[in-house]
């Protein structure tokens, strides 16, 4: 039962706080009060992603996270969603490797609703679960891979990168949408064992963020989720440990039918919630991190020879995190030509380090995208979920953009100096088998604006390729 | 898989789960706290730029929109695109800073700017944490006010603009868009070109072009600029007199908005793909906008038809079939007028197996009629009144999203209080309404079917549903 702490307010934070609870059964359960708007975020992480898979088995943990969505034991078919929404709230839920997330958004009057769905199906989700269901699921996900993977140029780079900088039989080495051939294996049986062994409130921690009031809801919290029963038995995930470094450069040429030649890389960089980790997001941000970067500006601004070039980070807390670089060529420029301006750039910095200047800028980006993420109740229950799961504490949220803004330039420029180098990357090279030659472009299909899918920013897909979700982003109302 | 295992599994964990874990009733919701959308203060600065403020409590990363009246029906014959390159150009140099010290000084400021050019003008977007706020409205003031528009700068956006267009011919959904957009509209309206412009169009834009569009469609009396953020501590008004204020420009008479037709006759083009594992799918035809008294009925309808993964589309198509991730249904305004003449693209949109495209567009189809013959019910009416009404404070949480909605008004030529007002509309629309909106926006004889996929297996099973001739076109 409660024997939390408040956290006093830490710089950066924006006047955040949280109380953290637990109660008998294992559930943690972090608060967090805003009353500026009447609406409150619920927001559930299990300890489990696809880095619990075994061989085999790959996509099961995110097939798995569909199924939640398919009726529990007091909510039949598709009543999560048809609560939700009638209610006036927004849910999805996502798969990465490292955790499984179920989020709702509600009406500051529809919070108890969002509680008692989320306990039900923590408790009873087997009592619903069929075949038909898992049949109709498996063919959801395979067109959910097809859709964003299969039927897109350059779909499967983050998967081949991830196949290559995470070695076989590393927990890692498969991305959590798994492989068409592990899906059609993926039986009823697996998914119900899959659910004894991650899905116990022991094995989760659930957020509560915004127009609440935290005794009502922690109250609400003990009446749905109190009674869940703790279950051990999880085992240890296999060992994500690897050397800091790849040791070689490797490397994989891709003839496949896309629309320019690109250069892709990925490095291994070091574990997420270190201090190195907020020095390679900050060197990344850097050299590839927007329209000052300094490959930016090589590239696409001076030597011309690239459409569109950045790095983007995956933080990763039970293996090395990832950083991606992307740059698609332009015109008929060969890759040795961007290959060996990249490497003069990479090797310049680690010589050199950030100017001050840079320094700034790149602070104040991180700074940016992280208040970003704090201006809405979801957000900031994702983040307080995150540091509570990975790294049991979920105050560290609350001073994240404290730590990347105390890191120096020598910081910076020794992690670069250490990963940012050939011997520890794995590089991916398109070469297209046949050129697109119309002469017509593109149409803002969707009811967002237009958007423009060669400048939306290798940031994006790296981030993005690394999770599954159930749900297409939906529009609403107005739109 | 071993079915005796299975049975002893599910019951062993059944009986566990109901003896150890305390089931409740379904909670009844509590007392709603009142929300509106929120009011805009409406002014103007002494140069006429028209200016929106809307304070938001908490929203520490203030959202600045700027819309400007330069349409794409104003670039000139044969040199589409010239908006989008201008747009680009705002940011790529001023008459205080080289492009690479502008973009420099603008991450500084931890700022995002994105500039873009639509139907109904273009629209330029500054993210700003509140405590940079003065400074990155400096820049975007100069971007506005002077830019420079260099011409090695404007050759390098026409150049990389030309690399980009393989990349989005090759994305199937732009590709479908791309297609009905040419189909729906004749060939000498705007509508009917790519909003970015065509290889051959773009390669004619250079720097003089670019400073004529400027010239003759960008100054402060056309524009409007929306500040939406926590604005406490921040003085505005001085902010903006000493920024975007500096912003000077002659008056100019609106200009006249062309009327638009469609053709929707009822057919099907596919974009041959071969070995595509998946058709997208974009089925569309033009409707009203916002100015017509039928859109929250077919704001409604058109939620109940394709809103979400419970709505009916995907009700069959994803989870009874499991053809496909996800099917919409939408309206997107194209262009509005004052007068109401404007229009809307209302469509239905995903990816489907390649296997099952006949299947799954048949599917689609009687779903459509089933609309039309017996109705929405009154469940399904309420659910989505309740949906697309009590979602509004969590989909207006971010100034972003409030500013955004703001500036759609302004240029759509809508009252500020619109929003506010159509949550009560939609609250006011019965069954029979949003019934008969839906079934006249997507009637079945009418849509033009758009598909990007492999014609050598999809285009037979097409063929054989009657909804419409079927033609090929190379991918």
């Amino acid at each position: 039962m409660p024997m939390g702490h408040t956290a006093t307010q830490q710089a950066g934070s924006g006047g955040l706080t949280a109380t953290e609870h637990r109660l008998a059964n294992g559930l943690r359960v972090v608060l967090s009060e805003d009353h500026l708007t009447p609406v409150a975020a619920v927001c559930l992480w299990y300890d489990v992603g696809s880095r619990h898979e075994v061989k085999g088995r790959t996509g099961l943990a995110h097939l798995f996270e569909h199924l939640m969505f398919q009726g529990s034991k007091q909510v039949p078919g598709n009543g999560h969603f048809e609560l939700v929404q009638g209610a006036g709230g927004s849910l999805n839920g996502t798969t990465s490797f490292e955790r499984t997330n179920y989020f709702e958004t509600m009406p500051t009057h529809q919070v108890e609703l969002a509680l008692w769905l989320e306990a039900d199906r923590m408790g009873s989700l087997l009592s619903a679960l069929d075949e038909e269901s898992m049949e109709n699921q498996r063919d959801v996900v395979k067109n959910e891979r097809r859709q964003r993977y299969d039927n897109v140029p350059y779909g499967t780079a983050f998967e081949r990168l991830t196949a290559m900088v995470y070695p076989e039989g590393h927990p890692y080495h498969h991305t959590p949408i798994g492989s068409m051939a592990d899906l059609d294996a993926a039986s009823l049986e697996d998914a119900r064992q899959f659910f004894r062994t991650y899905y116990a409130p022991n094995n989760a921690v659930l957020a509560v963020v915004g127009d609440i009031d935290p005794e009502q809801t922690l109250a609400w919290v003990e009446k749905y989720f109190g009674s869940i029963p703790a279950h051990d038995g999880k085992p240890t995930p296999r060992d994500g440990a690897l050397p800091d470094t790849i040791g070689a450069q490797l490397r994989e040429e891709v003839r496949e039918e896309v629309p320019a030649r690109a250069l892709m890389a990925a490095y291994r960089l070091p574990h997420d919630g270190t201090r190195e980790a907020d020095a390679a997001d900050l060197a990344l941000t850097v050299l590839g991190g927007g329209e000052s970067s300094r490959l930016h500006n090589r590239l696409v601004r001076r030597d011309r020879t690239a459409v569109a070039a950045g790095f983007g980070l995956l933080r990763l807390a039970g293996a090395p995190s990832l950083g991606w670089l992307d740059v698609k060529t332009s015109g008929g420029v060969e890759v040795p030509a961007i290959e060996a301006a990249v490497d003069e750039e990479l090797a310049r910095f680690a010589a050199e380090g950030p100017s001050p200047e840079e320094m700034e800028r790149a602070q104040a980006q991180l700074e940016r995208e992280w208040l970003d993420r704090l201006a809405t109740v979801g957000g900031r229950a994702d983040e307080l979920c995150r540091y509570a799961v990975l790294f049991g504490d979920p105050q560290l949220a609350l001073s994240a953009v404290g730590r990347v803004l105390d890191i120096t330039a020598d910081e910076v420029r020794a992690v670069a100096a250490a990963r940012l180098r050939p011997d520890n990357r794995a590089v991916l090279v398109y070469e297209p088998i046949e050129a697109a030659d119309n002469g017509e472009s593109d149409e803002g299909a969707q009811p967002t604006q237009p958007t423009d899918v060669v400048r939306a920013a290798p940031a994006a897909p790296a981030a993005d390729a690394a999770n599954a979700a159930t749900e297409d982003n939906d529009e609403g109302a107005g739109r | 898989m071993s079915d005796a295992a299975t049975t002893t599994a599910t019951q062993t964990n059944a009986t566990d789960t109901v003896t150890s874990m305390q089931f409740h009733p379904q909670p009844q919701p509590g007392q709603a706290r009142p929300w509106a959308f929120p009011a805009p203060e409406r002014g103007q600065l002494p140069n006429g730029l028209t200016v929106l403020r809307c304070h938001r409590p908490g929203q520490q990363v203030v959202a600045v929109e700027v819309s400007l009246a330069a349409p794409l029906e104003a670039e000139p014959q044969g040199l589409e695109g010239v908006a989008t390159i201008m747009a680009r150009a705002l940011s790529e140099g001023t008459d205080r800073h080289s492009a690479e010290e502008f973009a420099a000084e603008l991450e500084r400021c931890g700022a995002t700017l994105d500039a873009y050019a639509d139907h109904p003008g273009v629209r330029v977007s500054l993210e700003v944490p509140a405590s940079r706020l003065t400074k990155a409205l400096g820049l975007l003031a100069d971007a506005l006010r002077a830019p420079a528009f260099p011409e090695g700068e404007v050759e390098r956006l026409v150049r990389n603009r030309l690399d980009e267009i393989p990349h989005e011919l090759a994305n199937p959904a732009r590709r479908a868009a791309m297609t009905l957009s040419r189909e729906l509209f004749p060939a000498d309206s705007r509508m009917s070109r790519p909003r970015q412009g065509t290889e051959e169009s773009v390669a004619r834009v250079d720097a003089a072009a670019v400073r004529a569009f400027y010239a003759a469609h960008v100054r402060p009396a056309t524009a409007t600029a929306v500040v939406v953020g926590d604005l406490t501590g921040v003085d505005l008004d001085q902010a903006l007199a000493d920024t975007l204020g500096a912003w000077s420009g002659d008056t100019a008479a609106p200009r006249p908005v062309p009327t638009v037709t469609a053709d929707d006759t009822g057919r099907v083009v596919i974009v041959d793909r071969p070995g595509a594992v998946q058709t997208q799918l974009l089925i569309g035809r033009v409707g009203a906008d916002r100015h017509d008294q039928v859109w929250p009925a077919q704001t409604l309808g058109t939620y109940c038809l394709g809103g979400t993964l419970t709505s009916r589309l995907d009700r069959v198509l994803r989870e009874e079939k499991g053809y496909t991730y996800g099917v919409r249904a939408f309206a997107q305004v194209l262009r509005s007028t004052p007068e109401g003449t404007g229009l809307s693209l209302l469509a239905i949109s995903g990816s489907v197996a390649t296997e099952v495209t006949g299947p799954a567009l048949e599917d689609a189809w009687k779903v459509l009629r089933t609309l039309a013959a017996d109705g929405l019910t009154d469940d399904e009416r309420d659910v989505a009144v309740q949906n697309l009404v009590g979602i509004a404070p969590l989909k207006y949480e971010t100034a972003a999203s409030v500013a955004g909605t703001l500036a759609d008004q302004v240029e759509q030529h809508l009252p500020d209080d619109f929003q506010a007002h159509l949550y009560r509309r939609l609250a006011e629309t019965g069954t029979v309404e949003a019934t008969a909106a839906a079934v006249a926006a997507f009637p079945t004889d009418r849509l033009v079917t758009v598909l990007v996929g492999d014609a050598s297996v999809i285009a037979e099973p097409v063929k054989a549903l009657g909804i419409g001739d079927v033609r090929v076109v190379s991918g």
